[in-house]
């Protein structure tokens, strides 16, 4: 009895979902509208596909959904309706139905789950390669230079933990183990889609270890977020350097024993110079220094093209206001708060802070909402084709 | 007189306050800033009159050592750091010694040479950077080989052979050494750097007819690099006193035109390399020329001069044969 009474609320609970009015419900009438429409879509161009390899992405984008709305479909079928299960005289076999309709719905709200995943998926658009992220020290002084440093660390950990190539080429940091500011390039198939919700300003507060009378502080660091045009090349020919290193002259090899390790690169096509003296070899430093150069050469022209301007503009629009306070990291109470998202408050700042599970959850959780805040308004906006509509 | 007493007890009592602030450090010990053990020792102006050139290069590796923390990973600035007393008492010895002109590679004991870090020892050769510079041609040229079966002769504390290793992993290497200790030394490099697998060093002396130990006598290789003595009898005076003083002269000394080994170089090398094999070695200044005329005249159809090298500081100094 008690079984029972529990499907019928479960039921119940489906039948309500019926007259949904959510938009992103999977019984709203529109977006069902809207997936037989993308399966039909996907049945067309399939059809005409042959060696254009334009519809094969397209086909590819639209696979994951046509597939689990199919799967969902069937699962549907599966379900025995209220009105048979009434018709069934014999006890024993309603009971059977029954059990059988509880294991199919609990399937089905599964499918949907993955249904509405690939179709979140497929509301994504730019795709960028690789992309350039900024990180500046805003208000609080040391304080601040010390919690952007934390952030970096934060940061390179996730690039790291997401597999993500990255290289530094700018960076400025303090004495006291604070960071000015840094760029770095990071190249990644998805990075551009995880990394553009952290662009905005991050708040810290806290006691800094600065602070003598212990006295709480808020401070803050910029993040930026800017894809990269995938066309920037810089070729560097090995006669337009000139290498410098301290030794100029005197006699060398075996016969002397100095420790020349510093390293100084000038491009002279450019009049570009850089150092590097942060290893004890000197091979070293300039492999460093190199890499420097290169880093410069590509941020110069980053700069300079039109292409990039183009996209920095599209990426502000696309997402979140720069100067938006994002998210707030409380030391006192161990907690981080994200302000775009309901329940966006998070504990345990140390593991956070590596930049490992706890930060991607947390941009899973931004990216879906996302994701459905774009899905909505594009259902708001859609209209099923005509011939769709005569065929129901 | 009187008016001047209140200021130097207020500079007293500050500078009491400014000790009691180091000592509330984790440890409990009381800690002295580096700047300041560098300011009372005067050892920036030590070091320079001492005839030591980069002298913050000197003094951030000795900080580094002291502190027990990677080079590359202590600030340019030394303003957060601080000694406790027996990390100033060993800054001090280190510097000490560093003035007395002890090469900074046997100070702090160990050194980098590419990429890997090898561990250095009093009478055994150090590495050079130039050498740095003769080891990148030479795995340039073997990158896209299959397998490389690599000969050194002399190979001091390793560094070339290593780094070879550590960078190609289809390269086996054989070394022979005339010095006990750089044998054992470069077997501890080897170990240290988990690359005993593929290097093996013998203890030798080459000598006319008798180039290779016993056991080798019938081997052959595909490469043999080597960096042998060859700094001129007389050029001995002009030496640094590191060199002179400290570095075991029997590594340096390649006798009145310094190729005597380098001679007995190439006629290891008629013996043991493969046809096609190549020999590299590392030079003097006015050496490469000299070597391809040596070549022409002794060597015809045997070896074969390919080309010569300029190191980073513009000398042409690296060597590359071919055996025919």
């Amino acid at each position: 009895m008690l079984t029972r009474k529990l499907l019928n609320l479960r039921l119940g609970h489906l039948a309500r979902r019926w007259t949904s009015t959510d938009p992103l419900s999977i019984q709203n009438e529109k977006l069902q509208a809207y997936l037989e429409s993308l399966r039909q879509e996907y049945y067309a161009v399939r059809v005409n596909a042959a060696g254009n390899s334009k519809s094969y992405a397209r086909l590819a984008q639209l696979e994951g959904v046509v597939s689990a709305l199919e799967q969902r479909r069937v699962l549907e079928r599966h379900i025995t309706s209220a009105k048979d299960m009434e018709l069934e005289k014999d006890e024993d076999m309603r009971q059977l139905m029954q059990e059988e309709n509880e294991v199919y719905v609990d399937l089905l709200g599964k499918q949907d789950q993955t249904l509405l995943q690939e179709l979140l998926t497929l509301s994504d658009d730019e795709v960028y390669t690789a992309l350039i992220f900024g990180l500046n020290a805003g208000a609080g002084g040391q304080e601040a230079m010390l919690f952007a440093q934390e952030l970096y660390d934060m940061y390179t950990g996730f690039f790291e933990h997401m597999g993500w190539e990255w290289e530094e080429f700018a960076s400025e940091s303090t004495d006291i183990g604070g960071l000015r500011h840094a760029s770095l390039m990071v190249t990644g198939e998805d990075a551009f889609r995880w990394l553009r919700y952290e662009a905005g300003v991050h708040r810290v507060q806290r006691v800094p270890a600065t602070e003598k009378s212990g006295r709480m502080h808020t401070s803050t660091a910029s993040i930026t977020v800017i894809p990269r045009p995938a066309d920037i090349q810089v070729h560097i020919a090995e006669k337009d350097l000139k290498i410098e290193t301290k030794r100029a002259s005197g006699a060398g090899g075996q016969h002397v024993n100095t420790t020349d390790s510093a390293v100084r690169i000038v491009h002279l096509p450019t009049g570009l110079a850089v150092e590097a003296q942060s290893e004890r070899s000197q091979l070293k430093n300039r492999e460093l220094a190199m890499k420097r150069l290169r880093s410069r050469l590509v941020q110069q022209q980053l700069e300079s093209t039109e292409a990039s301007k183009m996209a920095t503009k599209k990426a502000q629009q696309g997402s979140l206001n720069r100067n938006e306070k994002i998210r707030t990291y409380n030391f006192v109470q161990d907690r981080i708060t994200d302000h775009r998202v309901q329940g966006g408050t998070l504990h345990n700042l140390d593991g956070f802070l590596k930049g490992g599970e706890q930060l991607s959850g947390l941009i899973e959780k931004l990216q879906l909402e996302h994701r459905k805040e774009r899905l909505k308004g594009l259902l708001e906006t859609w209209q099923p084709p005509k011939e769709a509509i005569k065929k129901n | 007189m009187l008016r001047q007493l209140p200021r130097s007890l207020r500079m007293t009592s500050r500078l009491r306050t400014q000790v009691n602030y180091a000592t509330n450090s984790p440890t409990g010990q009381s800690q002295i800033p580096v700047t300041r053990a560098l300011e009372i020792g005067r050892w920036a102006e030590k070091l320079k009159a001492a005839g030591i050139e980069d002298t913050e290069f000197n003094l951030k590796c000795i900080v580094s050592h002291v502190l027990k923390q990677k080079f590359n990973s202590v600030p340019d600035s030394f303003a957060q750091l601080k000694f406790n007393p027996g990390q100033l008492a060993d800054f001090e010895r280190f510097l000490e010694a560093r003035c007395a002109r002890m090469p900074l590679q046997h100070i702090v004991g160990e050194w980098d040479f590419m990429d890997i870090t090898l561990k250095t020892s009093p009478s055994v050769f150090i590495p050079r950077p130039e050498t740095e510079e003769f080891m990148r041609l030479v795995i340039e040229d073997h990158k896209n080989a299959k397998s490389v079966d690599l000969l050194e002769v002399g190979c001091g504390s390793g560094a070339m052979s290593l780094s070879m290793l550590h960078s190609l992993p289809q390269v086996e290497a054989t070394a022979i050494e005339r010095s006990k200790a750089a044998t054992v030394l470069a077997a501890e490099n080897a170990k240290m750097l988990g690359l005993l697998d593929r290097f093996r060093v013998h203890n030798h002396t080459m000598e006319e007819d008798k180039y290779l130990p016993e056991e080798l006598k019938d081997q052959k290789y595909d490469l043999i690099i080597s960096n042998p003595p060859y700094v001129k009898t007389e050029e001995f005076q002009f030496l640094h006193p590191e060199v002179v003083v400290y570095e075991n002269l029997n590594a340096l000394d390649g006798g009145s035109d310094g190729l005597r080994v380098a001679r007995l170089v190439f006629d290891l090398a008629c013996r043991h390399l493969r046809p096609g094999g190549k020999l590299w070695l590392e030079l003097g200044n006015d050496h490469p020329p000299l070597v391809k005329t040596i070549m022409n005249l002794k060597y015809e159809g045997r070896l074969k001069f390919v080309a010569s090298y300029s190191d980073q500081y513009k000398r042409e100094r690296f060597v590359q044969i071919e055996k025919v």
